[in-house]
């Protein structure tokens, strides 16, 4: 019977994977370009039980995991910064830090640095780079929904957007920035996402569907905790059986 | 089948008193209670679980164990003595549509199965959350491939994008759960439901049903130890006090 209490504890243990996702969301709900995780529970082995005539199976409890991220977009929030963009559609910027590692992000609070180069909000070039020419303020760029930049009559260069064919599969480590890895695929050029100059794509976090969800996770979670109990209870009611 | 001890061992009321027989009965009872329990919290963890189904078992009271014997079968005077757990069947009503707006989120509506290629070969599940794999073919969240109609893999479009029609739907008489959201079985018949696509099938748990089940199951337990004490008391006192020269205060 002890089975029972290890899978109650592996319902807590999943409902408080799903809590952390949603305190990760609602953490992020005001972060440029995030989206908020996507948590897959699922049911564990089941057991074979033969005992005293009882031949049935008995499943050890459930599992939950962050697999992926959700894929809606954003609202876009009007900035009249002329290096604020936002995607309409899918796809991701491709930046390079100073360290020369390569992310996508759809965090699009860009900005100018020292030598006129477009950079990210931690500073990291876009891939390929463009740079101002000296002289150009940030306000002159024009940037085309295709990416095309222009200053006047100049043509700086195209900001390219990359998809990967999983990207469920990127990580993210901090910052807003996602690595590809082998399980997500190199990035590929992508076409039919627009580029929006002057706005920002708002974190696609759902308040309200997330508060929701923290209901009723909490809910799950108390009621495996009683399953606990009564399990313990029906113990300590065994325990009493002694010779009279 | 499963009534009460296995049918090689000897009949415990072969060689046992009626008073013994009441003490096997009553803890057969509560181990089939256990069992029973240990059911309920798997369904209370998979509250939140896509696509989950519930346990159900019926239990062979006593009296089900008698009435059982006296249609058409032998003499009532030669049962089994116990309570055991009858068959255990996944209850497949379809549960309620949770809609999350994901493109790679899916939902039967209706009967049937999604398909999946694993190791171990075609299995099949009503949890419809799916990824994608680098190769832009699209899994299950273990990565095994989705299968369509014809068996093949699904592959997703440039932008993502699945349509619903594209993934196969099979029925499965019979199917056993395997746990990963998984089950086994032999897919045959055309199954009555459709595939939608931005929703997930809720856990088909019913949290108070389940709270209410495991609350009886515990009580049925406590009466069980409670049979075993007061037969105890009295085979005590059969053994203590029979044949005692004082026995009856006389």
């Amino acid at each position: 019977m002890l089975e029972g209490l290890y899978s109650a504890a592996a319902g807590m243990s999943a409902q408080q994977e799903q809590l952390d996702a949603i305190g990760n969301d609602l953490a992020n709900a005001s972060t440029t370009g995030y989206r908020s995780e996507r948590v897959a529970f699922s049911d564990l082995l089941y057991n074979a039980v033969d005992i005293a005539g009882t031949e049935t199976s008995a499943g050890a409890g459930a599992s939950a995991q962050v697999v992926g991220r959700s894929q809606s977009q954003g609202s876009v929030r009007e900035t009249g910064n002329p290096l604020n963009l936002a995607i309409e559609g899918e796809g991701y910027f491709q930046v390079k830090s100073a360290s020369g590692q390569v992310g996508l992000t759809r965090d699009g609070d860009f900005g100018v640095d020292g030598s006129g180069n477009i950079v990210s909000a931690e500073g990291s070039q876009l891939v390929p780079p463009i740079k101002l020419p000296a002289g150009v303020s940030p306000g002159e760029v024009k940037i085309a929904p295709d990416g095309t930049v222009t200053a006047g009559k100049r043509t700086l260069g195209q900001i390219k957007l990359v998809s990967v064919a999983s990207p469920d599969h990127l990580l993210a480590y901090g910052v807003g920035v996602l690595t590809p890895t082998a399980a997500s695929g190199e990035p590929q050029a992508t076409s039919g996402a627009k580029i929006h100059q002057g706005a920002l794509e708002e974190s696609n976090v759902d308040i309200s569907k997330e508060m929701a969800l923290m209901v009723s996770t909490q809910r799950a979670y108390q009621m495996s905790s009683s399953a606990i109990q009564t399990e313990s209870q029906m113990m300590s009611i065994a325990n009493q059986l002694r010779p009279s | 089948m499963r009534h009460g001890l296995p049918k090689e061992s000897p009949s415990a009321a072969d060689h046992l008193g009626d008073m013994d027989l009441g003490l096997y009965v009553a803890a057969s009872g509560m181990v089939a209670e256990q069992v029973r329990q240990d059911q309920l919290s798997n369904d209370l963890a998979n509250a939140s679980t896509p696509g989950y189904k519930p346990d159900e078992s019926t239990q062979h009271s006593f009296g089900d164990v008698l009435l059982a014997n006296t249609s058409g079968g032998p003499d009532v005077g030669s049962i089994d003595a116990g309570v055991a757990l009858g068959k255990t069947y996944t209850n497949m009503t379809p549960g309620t549509m949770q809609e999350t707006g994901e493109p790679l989120d899916f939902a039967i509506s209706g009967s049937g199965f999604f398909a999946v290629k694993t190791a171990q070969g075609v299995r099949y599940t009503r949890d419809g959350q799916f990824t994608t794999s680098a190769q832009g073919v699209l899994t299950d969240t273990n990565g095994d491939p989705v299968l369509d109609q014809s068996g093949a893999e699904v592959k997703v479009g440039a932008k993502g994008q699945v349509s619903p029609g594209a993934l196969g739907l099979f029925e499965v008489p019979g199917a056993v759960k395997q746990g990963e959201n998984l089950y086994a079985g032999t897919s045959s018949g055309k199954p009555s439901g459709s595939v939608r696509q931005g929703a997930l099938e809720g856990s088909g748990v019913d949290a108070a049903k389940i709270m209410v089940e495991m609350i009886t199951s515990l009580r049925s337990f406590q009466s069980g130890q409670q049979a075993i004490q007061s037969i105890g008391q009295t085979l005590q006192e059969a053994a203590s006090q029979v044949g005692s020269l004082n026995a009856g205060g006389g």
